[in-house]
């Protein structure tokens, strides 16, 4: 942590960033997005068992870019968000300054998107475990089961959008949800609305997400709708053999193709 | 249910199984009225939401189709088609949507005959399915609750 | 308000005998917004489409739908009477009753409900259809042609003949292509040089073609009609106004020692030199990997003897920019050479050689004056072996495809060496013959029949060299697969014709897709064998696939006619049902955050994203941008955008819903 903040420091002394994106304890002991432009206040910045938002979700928030250069405090998922963010021409690799952060919550040496896809490449890529283990269980469920299941959730859903407003990904600034001319979504949190509207959500972050699991986290009703979206992330692999952020220079899944592209439905 | 008259609904693209589905007529060879068709210019423009679209406004089943891989008219859209359908029914089977009540098929300006096919054995197998009662609850459900709200 | 007009056919008794067209009139006539429900025996005659034309006038239409046949039938006859009746073509759409409802349906109810389903929905589509216009794009009547071979030739001479500019590019010195190192033709064995020197000829003169030799593609931008092609001219180190073609610097260059590429390394040549006696333009260039001024920084001995100082060693490359409208490809193949098959020997053994090469042997013009000898003791072969399918229908080891040309040639090869030399023995071994073509296949029988070249069905396992003879072992399998040994004094190999070096690069640059092979890939296999995938650029001869000169010919020529039909007028009309990504004011300027997802999607390179700056210049925005010269309207994009910024006009996100949901649903 010494380190982190030590590097915190010397990057907004040395004016390389104008603000460090980070973690900092609240008032009630919960770790919340820090944004540090005052080197004077690099040391607030935390790491720990507490600090799991992922945080690239703030680089793409006008707010924030028009600071000027950033450094980010990055876990895995926050490096492959960013090297997605780069591929989608959402933000530009020389503006950002990785401050990695390894499974063993020691600084990393991140020289450049060069070394940050070395790293990568070298982690596991699969879904946290505690995810894949829900869903196996889901997957052994008959259809009729897991429609059950996954409508007892969709009953919880308010419709509150935290999901997509958690994930970096979703930086669209205008949703598919907010389109009326034709009504895709129907606006209501019911049955219909919500099963459509994680649908949606899901098939727009095929071979997109890179399994933060942040927008279960940030459901206020406790639905695992990060479950879509990782099962399509194990889906996307399966079939077509790709991690998504693990480039900067990544095509969508469902953008590209390959003549031969296995099925088994379409007769 | 002996009289259950399932709707289906069949997205096709212009150039193939469109024509296809002329030359069916132009054959003269008899299927099943259930099915109606909705022209696309290529599979590539159909929007996963429309089949969603579709099953809300009462289908019991759809058909999707273009031309076979290699034949796009615009030479990659059914191929780019052909990955979004994979993504789809993963998630579909995953969330227990029935992909029973989706045929996908390429079916060519040439097959007439085979169009005929398709929509008889799509229209059987969703007649032993009976209407699509778990999408239309949904529905209905939401219906219900608005109704309670106004 | 839509005031819709609905007009249902009978068809004589095609459709009203199946299904009932006044219920479905009368229960259309009912809907909202529709102005006119009417039915008519023949729509598509002239008292039919006289019925719209009225009809829009008088109930003054906003969109009229004709419940007939196919729209792939008459949409364009009723799109036209509505132009005429004073109504937006576009605002015409058809229900398709007959191929999809009373052909295919038993006469019942349920045919007739589903009549008036496909009657609704496109009731409801046509209210949200919007008035469009064609897209008119300006043209420059200037082609480019690139490669100056025999495709690149004719395409050049038919284009300029229609009355129109032609620029040609050809990356060697002088044009003429593979086809001016033959030496005969089949199936007529006429002088390859001969035919088609006249035409090089034509082209340097030609008042319309302006030719550049030594130039290559640097970069292409743009779409159909209005492409900006940066040409690289190298620089030759020569004043060509100057020079007369005298030719006094290539017989005093000092550097003598250098492979011949025209003569397939059979030959030498200077550093300074002329492809061949009759290049055109019959200019010499300098080699300047290989001129000992260029590497040693002295000698300019071809600068003391020109007559008339037209050396000009410091001269730079050029680069041209131009403005041209279509361009035709025309860089044609190359052979695969046969290092690839070690067993043969190629390489190892000087008597073996490729087909290329025994052209250049049997030429008049050749490093032999066209008598065969072999290269390593110039001796007179007494036996020859020829190899078809020296790599090509060879996935394991070769090329999966049949190089087309091979069987042919060979043919040609045994009958030339035959006819030089009398008394020596031909041999050619086989897998088939394929010899389709106009007096192709007399052709070979000629060569079996009257010239007795000795054909031997089956493949080649090993050459091997002993006591200076080739040992040429292989099977015929006409013979129950037997063992054939043939003891020869030199070995042909029927190299595949692959794509020529540099064509992956150039397809690149110019946005075309290419095969596995890096063969350049047509539009459609079957329909559309001339153009490419990207409009305004169309392929002529060998470099799509191997040919032989009359079908590289023939393309070449489709390819002209297809660049004068364009040429034909001087604005280019286009369907007006594209892809748009919408704009809206400063400073979303558009809903799209140009995450670029649409970009790979399209198969026309037509999406682009465009940058929106403030005042100073900064970028405060990008937006992908869909060119209307080149989209297709194929919608691909349309389904892959998640913010749903981009539509398709036609088949607009609003009208594919409004027919799902009136499908589906009675009023």
């Amino acid at each position: 942590m010494t380190n982190l903040i030590n590097r915190a420091k010397e990057l907004l002394e040395n004016g390389t960033v104008k603000v460090v994106i980070g973690y900092e304890a609240g008032p009630t002991g919960l770790a919340r997005p820090a944004f540090i432009t005052d080197p004077a206040k690099a040391g607030k910045l935390i790491y720990d068992d507490r600090c799991v938002q992922n945080l690239a979700v703030y680089l793409t928030k006008a707010e924030v870019k028009n600071l000027g250069k950033m450094a980010i405090v990055s876990t895995l998922p926050v490096m492959r968000s960013i090297m997605m963010l780069i591929s989608e021409h959402q933000v530009m690799g020389d503006n950002i300054v990785v401050l990695g952060i390894s499974t063993e919550k020691e600084l990393l040496d991140i020289a450049d998107i060069g070394v940050m896809k070395g790293y990568i490449e070298k982690c596991d890529l699969r879904n946290p475990e505690k995810d894949r283990e829900t869903l196996a269980m889901l997957n052994a469920l008959t259809p009729a089961e897991r429609f059950a299941w996954w409508q007892k959730e969709m009953e919880k859903c308010i419709k509150c959008y935290a999901c997509r407003q958690a994930c970096p990904m979703c930086y669209c600034i205008r949703c598919t949800v907010e389109v009326n001319q034709p009504q895709w979504i129907p606006v209501q949190a019911n049955p219909h609305g919500s099963t459509e509207w994680h649908i949606l959500r899901a098939m727009h972050l095929a071979g997109r997400c890179i399994s933060c699991g942040e927008c279960g986290r940030a459901c206020p009703v406790g639905i695992p709708c990060h479950l879509l979206t990782m099962q399509l992330a194990d889906q996307v692999n399966n079939y077509f053999h790709v991690h998504a952020g693990t480039s900067d220079n990544m095509t969508s899944v469902l953008s590209t193709y390959e003549p031969n592209d296995k099925e088994s439905f379409i007769i | 249910m002996s009289d259950f008259e399932p709707k289906v609904v069949a997205f096709v693209c212009n150039w193939c199984t469109y024509a296809g589905a002329d030359l069916t007529g132009t054959s003269r060879i008899k299927y099943a009225s259930n099915v109606k068709i909705i022209r696309f210019p290529c599979t590539g423009r159909i929007d996963f939401m429309l089949l969603l679209k579709a099953f809300a406004n009462g289908a019991d089943g759809i058909i999707v189709s273009g031309c076979h891989p290699n034949d796009c008219h615009y030479t990659s859209g059914n191929f780019h088609a052909k990955r979004r359908w994979i993504m789809f029914k993963e998630l579909m089977d995953f969330m227990g949507i029935d992909m029973n009540r989706i045929t996908f098929s390429w079916v060519s300006a040439a097959e007439g005959a085979r169009w005929a096919d398709v929509v008889n054995s799509t229209v059987t197998r969703i007649r032993e399915l009976g209407p699509y009662v778990s999408y239309k609850e949904l529905v209905n459900k939401s219906v219900e609750e608005e109704v309670k709200n106004d | 308000m839509a005031r819709i007009g609905v007009f249902v056919c009978h068809c004589g008794e095609n459709i009203s005998a199946t299904v009932d067209c006044g219920k479905v009139a009368e229960t259309i006539g009912k809907l909202k917004h529709v102005a006119l429900s009417t039915e008519y025996k023949y729509m598509c005659s002239d008292p039919g489409q006289t019925l719209i034309k009225e009809a829009i006038k008088e109930h003054n239409l906003t969109g009229v739908v004709v419940s007939a046949c196919s729209p792939r039938m008459h949409e364009p006859t009723f799109r036209k009477a509505c132009a005429e009746g004073g109504l937006n073509p576009f605002l015409c759409e058809m229900a398709n009753l007959r191929e999809h409802c009373s052909w295919v349906h038993e006469k019942n109810e349920l045919t007739t409900e589903k009549a008036i389903d496909i009657v609704r929905t496109q009731v409801e589509k046509v209210k949200l259809n919007s008035a469009l216009q064609p897209i008119k794009v300006p043209v420059t009547k200037t082609a480019m042609v690139i490669g100056g071979g025999i495709a690149g030739i004719q395409s050049a001479l038919d284009i300029a003949n229609c009355g129109h500019k032609v620029i040609m590019i050809e990356r060697s010195p002088s044009i003429g292509g593979h086809m001016s190192q033959l030496s005969e033709t089949f199936p007529t064995l006429d002088c390859s040089q001969c035919i088609l020197t006249p035409r090089m000829v034509e082209v340097a003169q030609h008042p319309n073609i302006t030719l550049y030799t030594y130039a290559e593609v640097e970069s292409v931008e743009g779409f159909i009609g209005n492409f900006k092609v940066k040409v690289r001219k190298k620089a030759k180190s020569l004043d060509e106004k100057a020079c007369t073609g005298c030719g006094l610097c290539t017989t005093k260059c000092p550097q003598k020692k250098i492979p011949n590429e025209f003569e397939q390394g059979m030959g030498m040549r200077p550093a300074i030199y002329v492809p061949f006696p009759q290049a055109v333009p019959n200019r010499p260039v300098i080699d300047k990997e290989h001129c000992t001024y260029y590497l040693k920084g002295k000698c300019k001995i071809c600068e003391i003897v020109c007559p008339t100082k037209a050396i000009r060693f410091d001269q730079p490359d050029e680069i041209l920019e131009l403005e041209i409208g279509a361009i035709v490809v025309a860089t044609g193949f190359d052979i695969k050479h046969a290092d690839f098959f070690p067993e043969y020997g190629y390489g190892r053994y000087k008597d073996i050689i490729d087909g290329l090469q025994f052209e250049r042997l049997a030429s008049a013009s050749g490093p032999t004056s066209g008598a065969i000898l072999r290269p390593s003791d110039g001796k007179v072969p007494k036996n020859i072996v020829f190899i078809a399918c020296a790599g090509s229908r060879d996935p394991a080891k070769g090329i999966a495809y049949c190089s087309k040309i091979c069987c042919m040639y060979t043919a040609k090869h045994a009958m030339l060496y035959k006819h030089k030399v009398h008394e020596g023995k031909a041999h050619v071994f086989y897998m088939d013959i394929r010899s389709g073509g106009k007096n192709y296949d007399e052709f070979v029988r000629r060569a079996i029949e009257e010239d007795h070249v000795n054909y031997i069905r089956g493949r080649v396992s090993t050459i091997f060299e002993r006591d200076g003879k080739l040992f040429v072992k292989g099977v015929d399998t006409l013979l129950g697969a037997m063992p054939v040994e043939i003891e020869a004094d030199m070995v042909v190999l029927a190299t595949a014709g692959v794509a020529n070096s540099g064509a992956e690069d150039l397809a690149q640059k110019l946005h075309v897709s290419y095969d596995s092979h890096k063969f350049f890939a047509e539009a459609h296999p079957k329909l559309k064998p001339v153009e490419t995938n990207t409009a305004g650029i169309f392929l002529a001869g060998a470099c799509q696939n191997p040919k032989d000169i009359p079908d590289s010919v023939s393309q070449a020529s489709g390819a002209a006619v297809k660049v004068a039909a364009l040429f034909s007028q001087s604005e280019l009309t286009r369907e007006p049902l594209v892809a748009v990504v919408n704009r809206t004011s400063p400073p979303l300027y558009s809903t799209c955050v140009a995450c670029g997802m649409c970009k790979p999607v399209c198969p026309y390179q037509a999406i682009e994203l465009e940058e929106f700056k403030a005042r100073d210049g900064r970028v405060v925005k990008k937006a992908a941008r869909i060119n209307e010269g080149l989209c297709q309207g194929c919608g691909t994009c349309v389904a892959v955008c998640r913010s749903k910024s981009i539509d398709l006009l036609g088949y607009s996100n609003n009208q594919v819903y409004a027919e799902v949901v009136a499908l589906l649903n009675d009023y």
